[in-house]
């Protein structure tokens, strides 16, 4: 997979009731756009809008499991998180809403800042951004199909197509 | 090379997924033995029909438990809850609890349908609380619960397992929340990511399944993917006449491969508090104490079980909550505030000035009722303190046992129970 996009910084240990309060949870992700980090600060939500890429710090999405956290960023437009070590429920819910998580410590501070472009290509394992090359491990085969797909619901969508016509998964 | 053993996390991920040695790391496809959700099963109905599937595979192992907002707030939610229980009765779910049963994790807990050596999935981040009766709990988001009630599978990370060695004996007036909040203090909210704690040690047995409940229900705030306590006598005797479903426990390997070990002397430690922000800024309650404190809540699937019930009742009866504090209690269940009922905690907590509220989320999550005022401290039994996480990110949430909760509630200031009980006895 190859992307390419501008980019939002975020800080260390953004949890996911910051991302998204739980009483927004049950807004259409449309409306959800309107308030995603806006509990970090007003500005973080105008930025991340503008952002396809968002590099965050250490433990972004922690606490809370609730998927409206990624919903609500996936809907802002957000295709890319990099950087962490990410939270495990957030990376999860992420990757289900089809936006891909890519853990990369090494880039965060690293002079990587607003508006930079970044190009990153899975295969190979690399991103360039702000002159700068970094590696990161491969994306795992079955995330990879979920993230194509377009997200878990369009990936189960063919699971259950392919059973019915008696594939593989039968 | 021969391979090493298994833990109990591979052993569980083994059987379910038909992968004989699962590696940490690898991404496995497992099955799940149960799986239960609650009010974000809206969610994970609308994946599921967006997924253009018509059937829950296994209704029989699945369960719903309305907690988050009950009773309902305003129309959405009540439609909300009506299309959750509509879906239930149309996909014959075996086990339906409609809000004012409890909150989920300790409703499947109380009711036996989390039994040892299962793999239990839950659209929640504290799932992990089952670990208490030796299952492999893990959170899931919602999507991937729908996903997983229409194929039957899930897709899972091979977790490391950290062995957590747990020596001595808590001393009076110290409890596992104490515990757990400084194992938090000690290895911050990631702590333990991507990995599953198992509690062993020469004090793990003595640990009620209260006890082990909490800790394995906090181990969601280390960042880890679950906390488990191997089966044993206390599980059997817990589960006997109980258990939903046949179970064969499940025990590491004595050669398995843990990725750590970790050493807690629990006579070491005393009371701690979680200072407002974050769940991993613990402090021995002396450096807290003196804060004003505005709301105390007893409550959430931490800590309002019968016990909890019983110590804060102990701290306040006979006594009178603090004129600027309001007391919120809240049961983690309906049986729990049935038991509370019959052993006099319930009345002793109404005539010190507690408000109850009927079991559920309630004031943890801030969706509703509770709110803080801007500027205030709500003093918590519950496991989160993040900013807003209360509704309102003006206001500070700080962590506690029950004891240092019913204790601050008299006096209205962060407040050691140890020395209150002895100075005012
Ligand atoms: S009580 Fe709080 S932590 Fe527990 S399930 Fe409810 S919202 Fe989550």
């Amino acid at each position: 997979m190859n992307l390419r996009g501008t980019v939002a910084v975020f800080g260390d240990y953004v949890s996911g009731d910051v991302i998204l309060p739980a009483r927004y949870a049950f807004l259409d992700p449309e409306a959800m756009t309107a308030h995603v980090l806006e509990e970090l600060d007003p500005a973080a939500n105008e930025r991340v809008r503008r952002a396809d890429i968002l590099v965050a710090g250490t433990a972004f999405g922690y606490g809370t499991g609730r998927e409206s956290s990624a919903r609500a960023l996936r809907a802002a437009g957000v295709k890319v998180a990099i950087g962490g070590p990410f939270a495990r429920m957030f990376y999860r819910n992420a990757i289900n809403n089809g936006l891909l998580v890519l853990d990369c410590p090494a880039l965060v501070g690293d002079g990587v800042e607003d508006g930079c472009e970044m190009e990153i290509d899975t295969v190979a394992g690399k991103i360039r951004c702000a002159g700068r090359v970094y590696a990161v491990p491969p994306v795992p085969d079955l995330v990879n199909r979920i993230v194509a797909a377009g997200d878990l619901v369009a990936y189960g969508r063919s699971w259950l197509r392919e059973r019915a016509r008696g594939g593989p998964n039968a | 090379m021969p391979e090493p053993g298994l833990t109990l996390a591979q052993k569980i991920l083994a059987r379910t997924s038909g992968v004989a040695h699962p590696r940490p790391g690898q991404i496995v496809e497992a099955m799940p033995d149960f799986s239960y959700s609650h009010d974000f099963a809206v969610y994970a109905i609308d994946a599921f029909e967006r997924m253009g599937a018509t059937r829950v595979l296994r209704p029989d192992r699945v369960a719903i438990c309305l907690d988050h907002i009950v009773p309902a707030d305003n129309v959405r939610d009540a439609n909300n809850h009506a299309l959750i229980r509509a879906f239930a009765k149309a996909q014959r779910l075996r086990h339906f609890f409609d809000g004012g049963t409890g909150i989920s994790h300790q409703v499947m807990f109380e009711r036996g349908l989390v039994v040892p050596g299962s793999l239990v999935v839950a659209s929640d981040s504290h799932a992990p609380s089952g670990g208490a009766l030796g299952a492999l709990a893990l959170g899931v988001g919602e999507t991937e619960l729908g996903f997983a009630w229409a194929t039957g599978r899930l897709w899972v990370k091979v977790p490391d397992t950290v062995r957590i060695s747990l020596d001595g004996a808590l001393p009076p007036g110290v409890h596992a929340k104490d515990l757990m909040l400084h194992m938090v203090a000690r290895l911050g909210v990631l702590g333990a990511v991507y990995e599953v704690l198992e509690y062993a040690g020469p004090a793990a047995p003595s640990l009620s399944p209260s006890e082990r409940f909490t800790l394995c229900n906090m181990s969601a705030e280390l960042g880890a993917k679950s906390g488990v306590f191997p089966f044993d006598a206390t599980t059997a005797e817990f589960l006997r006449g109980q258990a939903q479903f046949d179970f064969e426990p499940v025990q590491s390997d004595a050669d398995a491969a843990y990725a750590r070990e970790l050493t807690v002397d629990l006579a070491a430690l005393g009371p701690m508090v979680a200072l407002p922000g974050r769940e991993d800024r613990g402090v021995p309650v002396g450096e807290a104490a003196g804060r004003t404190v505005h709301q105390v809540f007893i409550g959430s699937c931490t800590n309002a079980r019968a016990d909890d019930l019983a110590i804060a009742a102990g701290i306040l009866r006979g006594r009178r909550v603090h004129e600027d504090v309001r007391l919120i209690v809240v049961p983690a269940s309906r049986a729990v505030m049935a038991e509370a009922a019959r052993t006099g905690d319930l009345e002793a907590l109404l005539e010190a000035g507690a408000t109850f509220m009927p079991s559920g989320c309630a004031v943890c999550a801030g969706v509703h009722q509770g709110v803080l005022a801007d500027g205030e401290l709500c003093l918590s039994t519950s496991n989160r303190n993040a900013p807003g996480r209360m509704g309102n990110r003006k206001a500070e949430i700080a962590l506690c046992s029950p004891a240092t909760a019913a204790a601050s509630a008299v006096t209205g200031v962060v407040t050691d129970a140890r020395e209150f009980a002895a100075v005012s006895d």
